[in-house]
Formats: structure tokens, sequence, C-alpha cells
């Protein structure tokens, strides 16, 4: 499924939500203290587009919820935002090191035929490479499911394809619009002094 | 369920108590035992040729032209007697254990998308499965199978809340016990799965294997969320202060993000409808005035306000410094209200 315009609007709202929080807020003189922020409100808006209901939203919220808490708890408006930001995700992470070593060992003793090597193998190279797949979703080491990985992959997509649509048009548009002011501010000059 | 006229020649005789044999295929498995193993064999051997044309075979044919039920055999799997849904449905998926389900589906075409989907993967690995399987007695599985057909089915009929059908298959060889069954709806969830993410993420349709399929996933991924620190950071670069004109931008861009529609009237946000009153105002007023007239409209937003900006704080001269308190605010600081902007020019 492709990103809705009707998720676009909620993402943009969202978003548009966390930025006035920053307004007051801080004097963001420099340029990556604002692009932090930019990317902390837009984040919190792609998760809490998802309620809680996904893994990697309510894993996306905790995380930026330790760089800034204050943020999440006003853009969820504290409607989840007690539950969401306390529960602790369940820490069911296996030192996969360890547990690789220790299987290597076990398999040595195994008598292993040439088919069967190589069926070995592609399963350790598809677990290495879902291993990767949790590094890169939010909130993926407590996926041991692979079933839910790949769902969580998904919506992940999905959403994260909102929000880059609606981030480039919303830069488009600033950057056009400032060219254009330019240009036409040149214009005028050229037009005033002659 | 309509086994009469059948292909010519190609029905054993045994057949005939198969159709008698019970619609859903709950006599399915006795009627089979019946068939002598050559019998069986043969029918099973129709199997093979089946899947390529599927469609097409059941579109208005009948079963005329395919092979009769043994399809569905595959030696264990559930004795859906051929109606023409069947057909579709087994080209769909085969072996569906739980035999009650797939008489309930048979009514059913195939329209739903996710059977389409899944489709091309039952198919290719049914085929791989079926070879293998003709060649030996299948007494042997079938008994295994009717044995755990009754635990199956409870399994499956829940299962089939969430899922429309269910595929798991015995494998010949392998255990027929609830793990191995588990197993097998797992991973036939998974590759479910999979086959939704290859359409999501461009160009992973014709990459074969599930690795590089996740290696696919993950660059997508990674490249999404690079793409989101780029654009923040041009935004953080453009906009000299966070509280940049998204109210302005907000009404201007609607309008390109519901399909580009113009008129920002059909708007149904909540909450920024003074805004976007004013911004239609704007709209109008910078279509009446001298300014460039290629600008397009949405950018005129941006500006407009910068002037409208210009207004508000220093009332009075402002209409021979226009330009300059232009330049300005574009370059400084932008705290829009546009409420409260006057255009006058």
């Amino acid at each position: 499924m492709q990103p809705t315009s009707l998720m676009k609007e909620e993402f943009l709202k969202k978003w548009q939500m966390g930025l006035q929080i920053y307004r007051p807020l801080i004097d963001n003189t420099s340029v990556s203290e604002r692009r932090k922020a930019i990317k902390l409100s837009a984040d919190v808006a792609m998760a809490s587009l998802r309620r809680g209901t996904t893994c990697w939203s309510r894993a996306l919220i905790q995380k930026t919820a330790t760089e800034n808490n204050f943020l999440v708890r006003q853009m969820l408006s504290g409607i989840k935002a007690e539950t969401l930001i306390n529960k602790k995700l369940p820490k069911v992470m296996c030192h996969r090191k360890i547990v690789r070593r220790s299987k290597k060992n076990f398999m040595r003793r195994k008598s292993r035929s040439v088919s069967e090597e190589v069926a070995a193998k592609a399963r350790k190279l598809i677990k290495r490479k879902t291993q990767g797949l949790r590094n890169v979703v939010p909130g993926g080491e407590f996926m041991n499911n692979d079933v839910l990985l790949i769902q969580e992959t998904l919506d992940y997509i999905v959403s994260l394809q909102t929000q880059v649509n609606v981030m480039r048009s919303i830069v488009d548009a600033a950057e056009a619009g400032i060219e254009r002011t330019a240009c036409y501010l040149e214009k005028l000059k050229f037009t005033i002094e002659d | 369920m309509d086994l009469t006229g059948a292909g010519p020649c190609r029905e054993p005789p045994g057949l005939e108590s198969l159709h008698l044999g019970g619609g859903g295929g709950d006599g399915g498995f006795t009627a089979l035992l019946e068939l002598p193993p050559t019998q069986a064999v043969e029918l099973l051997h129709f199997t093979d040729p089946s899947p390529q044309a599927p469609a097409a075979a059941v579109a208005g044919i009948g079963l005329d032209v395919s092979p009769p039920p043994p399809q569905l055999l595959h030696g264990y799997g559930a004795l859906t007697f051929p109606s023409n849904s069947a057909l579709l449905e087994r080209a769909a998926r085969f072996s569906v254990i739980a035999n009650g389900n797939v008489s309930g589906e048979t009514t059913t075409t195939t329209t739903s998308s996710e059977r389409v989907k899944t489709e091309p993967c039952e198919t290719d690995s049914s085929q791989r499965l079926s070879p293998p399987n003709n060649r030996c007695g299948k007494r042997k599985e079938v008994d295994k199978k009717v044995k755990s057909s009754a635990k199956k089915k409870s399994k499956s009929s829940e299962e089939n809340e969430k899922l429309p059908y269910v595929h798991v298959r015995a494998r010949r060889g392998q255990a027929t016990d609830s793990h191995s069954l588990a197993e097998r709806a797992r991973r036939e969830k998974i590759n479910a799965r999979m086959k939704l993410l290859q359409e999501l993420v461009p160009g992973c349709d014709k990459i074969q294997g599930t690795a590089l399929v996740l290696d696919e996933i993950i660059n997508h991924v990674q490249s999404l969320q690079r793409q989101v620190e780029m654009l923040s950071m041009r935004l953080a670069a453009v906009n000299p202060r966070i509280d940049f004109n998204l109210d302005t931008i907000l009404a201007s861009e609607n309008g390109s993000l519901m399909d580009g529609s113009f008129n920002g009237t059909a708007m149904h946000l909540p909450w920024p409808h003074q805004v976007t009153e004013t911004e239609q105002s704007f709209h109008h007023r910078q279509l009446q005035q001298p300014p460039p007239p290629q600008q397009q409209w949405p950018y005129d937003g941006l500006s407009q306000p910068a002037w409208g900006r210009e207004e508000d704080q220093s009332h009075g001269n402002e209409h021979n410094s226009l330009m300059v308190g232009s330049e300005n605010l574009m370059v400084g600081s932008s705290s829009l209200h546009p409420n409260q902007v006057k255009m006058e020019m």
C-alpha cells in the first residue's frame, strides 16, 4: 500500500504541532539544533500516526523521549503518552554472538552432507540478513518473531514513505519560494535603481 | 462439484467413487484409499501440467480440459472435488488440510488480492512437491493425513479467522505432528508477507531468493532514513528559525498534497481555517497585482505573507522600504501572523 493523502495530511498536522512546540521553547539559532528539532518532531509525528499499535512506533517514541521528553509528551497530548513512554519494551535481547558461538560448537559435532551444508549456509545468510533488518527497523531487537518483524517492516516502510513525501514537498515549496522571492527582489532592485 | 464431462480418457474409473465421496472432501480420503495405488499415482500425475493454466481452465471451460480432482490430492491434501472455483482455488493453493475450510472457500472466487498474490508462490512450491510425491505409495501419507487432519482442523479453523485460508502441507517423510505443522504455517505466513514486501519495495519483484530480497529491503529502509535526514537538514537551512511559515505552507501544500487541487477551500483540516481564508485572499490579491506572473500560487503563499509580515512589524514606512524589509524578512526570522496580514501595496 502506498501512502494515502489522508496519512500525509495527518502527518503534516502532527508535525506542525511539534514544530509549534519548539517555537517558543528554544532560540534555535544553530542549524544543527533546528535540524534535530525538525527531525524529532517529524519522527514523533510519524510514530504517533500509528497510535501505539505497532512495535516500531512505540520504540521510536521511546527513543525520542530519551532525547526530548517534553516534546513527546506535548505531541502525544497525553492520550497515551504516559503509557507509551513509561512502558518498558520487553528486553528480550539475547547476546547473539554468544549464541552463535555455542551453535557453531554444537554444529561441529554433527556430520553433514554437502546439500545440508549448502542449506545451512543459506539459512545462516538469511539469519544474518534478518539481523541486519532488525538493526535498521526501530525496536527490531525485540522482535524475535520473524513474522512480526516483516509485518513491522512493511508498516515502517509505508510510514517512512509518507514522511519523506510530505517533507520533500514542504522543502521544495520552501526552497522554491525563497528562490522566487529572491529573484523577484532582484528584479525589483533593478527596476528601482533605473 | 461437477465431474461430469471430465476429459476424455483421463478420468480413471475410480473417480466415480470420488464423486460420491462427498463435497468438501471429507469422504475424500477414504475414497482415495479405495483406489488402487496405480490409479492414485495416475491421478496425481495429472497435477503437474495443471498449474500452468489454472485460470484459463477454470474460467469457463470447466473441468473438461484440466485434470480432475487429483490436483487437490497431492497424495495427502484435502480431496476437494473439482468445481470450477475449486480448480481456481487449486491454482492458488493446493493443499488445504482442513477439508472443511476448502469447501467453504471453493465457493468464493479468487478475488481477494491476497490470494492472487500468494498464487505464484504456492504454485511453485506445489509444483516442486508434487513430482516427488507422485512416485511413492500414497497410502501411508494419506493415513497420516487422516490422523492429523483432525488435529489440524482446529488449528486451521482458528487461523482462518485471521487469514482467508491456510496452507499447511505435510511433506513426505516429515513428521505430521502439530509442531512441524505449526512451523509450516509460520513459514507460509512469512512467505506471504515477504511477497507483500517485495511489491512494496521497488525493484524487488525480479529478485529471487530471500537473502537478496532482504538486502534490498534493508537498503530501501536505510535510504529512506537518510532521505529524512537530508530533508530535515535542508529544511533547517532554508528557514532560519523553526517557526517558519508552516501555516502558510500548510495551506498551500495541502493543495498539492491533495492531488494538486488549487482551491484550498476544499481542505478538511479543522484548525487552520482562518489561515486558509487569509491565504485565499492573498492569492486573489496576488493575482490582481503586477508581481511576476509566472509565480505559481503555492509559492505565493510564501512571498506574500513575508510582505505582510513586514507590514506588521513596521507600520508606516514600509511601503518605501518594502523591498528592503522583505529582504530582511527572507533572511532573518519570520514569524508569520497570517491573520493580521494586510496587503497594501
